[in-house]
């Protein structure tokens, strides 16, 4: 990640010494060969390099780091911490069992098309909320939608774990139920502690994640 | 036809705009915050797009036909 902004920070650098030498001489955008320059340098050029910086600046926004640098979201940080492998953030997060630099964005991403793109949106708008409004305390927030467990199927649909899970299958109804989105995967008596922002404040941490 | 200051005024003026937006883009990529990501869109994008209309724009004005 440092070495694809390195270069195009490069590349950015490149761009601007060569509109310098369009600046400090413009006549020789007179010939072809200063045309050529001229449309490299201030169409070609910027138009390539703010595609990379905003895939950069993408990639970013994917990173733990990122969604919790804001202080909202600090207590949801913790929680990733909490050393009780019965909270779903915690064990997905302490187990790797998602990228523990794209932790938050991994759970709360929408798998369907334009998903990425929405989830961007709703970011710009927390931005927007966390900067220009008043963002609500962090046991307030709420999703926009309920929880769908298709961003929970992305990656256990077809896992051992999940297919043959005692509790999935004992009522042969279940399994076809979690798979359609009717019950929900964070259903009371399931998978139903997620962020316990309530009992943070009570909680053990886990020490060498802190 | 556009005289060649007028031409040489435009193209210095794209030129400006870019760098600068180029030079907000390049602090931007350093600054890892969520507020970077909006000046790097807002301001450096909006800088680079409002140079490139007015390269353009001039070189449009350069080839069109004098009444």
């Amino acid at each position: 990640m440092l070495h694809a902004t390195t270069l195009i920070l490069c590349l950015i650098l490149f761009n601007a010494a060569l509109i310098a030498v369009l600046l400090t001489r413009p006549a020789i955008t007179a010939n072809r060969g200063g045309k050529i320059l001229a449309f490299v340098a201030i169409f070609c050029l910027p138009v390539f390099c703010g595609l990379l910086g905003v895939s950069r600046e993408m990639g970013r926004a994917k990173t733990t780091t990122f969604c919790l640098s804001c202080h909202t979201m600090e207590d949801y940080g913790k929680s990733l911490l909490v050393d009780d492998l019965t909270h779903i953030p915690a064990a997905h997060f302490q187990n790797h069992l998602v990228p523990a630099d794209e932790a938050c964005y991994s759970c709360h991403t929408e798998y369907a098309m334009f998903g990425g793109l929405r989830v961007k949106l709703y970011g710009l708008k927390h931005l927007a909320i966390y900067y220009l409004g008043t963002p609500p305390a962090p046991d307030k927030i709420k999703l926009y939608n309920p929880f769908n467990n298709r961003e929970c199927l992305h990656c256990h649909l077809g896992a051992r774990s999940f297919e043959e899970g005692v509790v999935h299958n004992a009522d042969p109804a279940t399994l076809p139920a979690i798979k359609s989105n009717q019950l929900s995967c964070l259903s009371s008596g399931c998978h139903e502690l997620a962020h316990d922002l309530a009992h943070l404040k009570g909680a053990k941490f886990w020490k060498e994640g802190l | 036809m556009l005289n060649t200051n007028a031409l040489e005024k435009r193209l210095r003026f794209a030129g400006v705009c870019v760098a600068l937006g180029l030079l907000v883009e390049a602090l931007c990529l350093l600054w890892a915050t969520p507020i970077a990501f909006v000046i790097f869109v807002g301001i450096g994008g909006l800088l680079i797009f409002i140079g490139i209309v007015v390269y353009l724009y001039s070189l449009a004005s350069t080839f069109s036909v004098p009444e």
